[in-house]
């Protein structure tokens, strides 16, 4: 009985935590979603599915799951050669967008890690600087 | 009910018949007919190295469109939805989707053949073709009115149109759709269906 009680209040701890991002995350949530149609959903659509085995999918993607630094790189620096998601290899080159600031790269790292079944939180701006100052490192040891 | 039964009647007697399908371009009157603008003479070749010229699209109800591999802009939304009309015309042997590369330094045959099977489809019902660069540009602009050129300015290299241009069986266009919308998708899988139900000579 005291079990079931305490699993019952964890359950209720999770759920009021988990519907109340602060407002800094809603917004980065926001942000990174209008962002994402902006500049990513042309390709990998807004469901994130992808295209064929032509543009990946982001909604299931072991590679985002797995590669969060190169993720953020790889908005800002593009990708070229193979790469490969879920089992399947893709060759198509993405563009870099290095208008996107820090800022908005945390951003989209938000609503990626937090759409789809993720739930990694906020990416904070930091983090995408870290990330960002560790590229030349990851490109080496990518793929 | 009685009302009900009169109101139905009223409504299929006053449905409004299709409009025809206007023809576009140009029209010349020689003796007692009527010329229609078609699609000039040309020479490409596909992802299978097949040849593709007026030979290959005659007698056809088919899908035009203009775009590259490496475009980031438009052309991903394009190919999008041209795949929902490849998917919604399977089985329909009369009716093929014509793809031209504009970049046809980078979309090589074998590039083009790869872009192909990455989306899964057939090159007997899809096909995508390269060619000469001048060839595909006057072809687009002078035959099909699609805007196609370079241009440095821009952040792909290239200015080009979203248009889906539907063609008849003797090489008339009888409809163009914006390629970058689903609704006027929609419209262009539906003007098929009711393009390739129609007599040759519509």
């Amino acid at each position: 009985m005291i079990i079931r009680g305490v699993v019952f209040l964890l359950c209720f701890a999770l759920a009021l935590a988990c519907s109340q991002h602060d407002t800094k995350t809603r917004q980065y949530l926001a942000r990174g979603e209008a962002l994402y149609l902006a500049h990513c959903s042309n390709c990998h659509q807004q469901d994130g599915s992808g295209l064929g085995l032509v543009y990946p999918p982001v909604n299931t993607s072991d590679y985002i799951d797995k590669n969060f630094e190169s993720v953020i790189c790889l908005m800002r620096n593009g990708v070229k050669g193979t790469m490969t998601v879920n089992g399947q290899l893709y060759n198509q080159p993405m563009p870099g967008m290095p208008q996107l600031t820090e800022l908005e790269l945390a951003q989209v790292a938000t609503f990626l890690y937090n759409k789809w079944g993720r739930k990694r939180g906020i990416v904070e701006t930091a983090e995408a600087r870290q990330a960002l100052s560790r590229c030349d490192s990851l490109t080496a040891n990518a793929h | 009910m009685y009302y009900s039964m009169l109101a139905l009647m009223v409504v299929a007697g006053c449905a409004p018949k299709r409009a025809p399908m206007p023809v576009f371009g140009e029209r010349r009157v020689v003796g007692s007919d009527i010329v229609y603008h078609t699609i000039a003479p040309f020479q490409f070749v596909d992802q299978d190295s097949t040849p593709v010229t007026n030979a290959t699209v005659a007698g056809k109800v088919y899908v035009a469109d203009f775009f590259f591999t490496s475009c980031r802009t438009i052309c991903p939304v394009m190919k999008t939805q041209m795949l929902r009309v490849y998917h919604a015309t399977e089985g329909m042997d009369d009716v093929l989707l014509l793809s031209h590369t504009i970049d046809p330094e980078y979309d090589t045959v074998a590039l083009l053949r790869d872009f192909a099977a990455r989306l899964g489809v057939e090159s007997k019902r899809w096909r995508f073709v390269t060619g000469a660069k001048d060839s595909i540009y006057k072809i687009a602009q002078t035959s099909y009115f699609a805007t196609a050129m370079e241009d440095q300015s821009e952040p792909d290299g290239f200015i080009h149109s979203g248009l889906f241009l539907l063609l008849d069986r003797q090489q008339r266009i009888r409809g163009k759709y914006d390629g970058t919308r689903e609704e006027e998708v929609n419209k262009l899988i539906a003007d098929i269906k009711y393009l390739r139900a129609q007599p040759h000579d519509y």
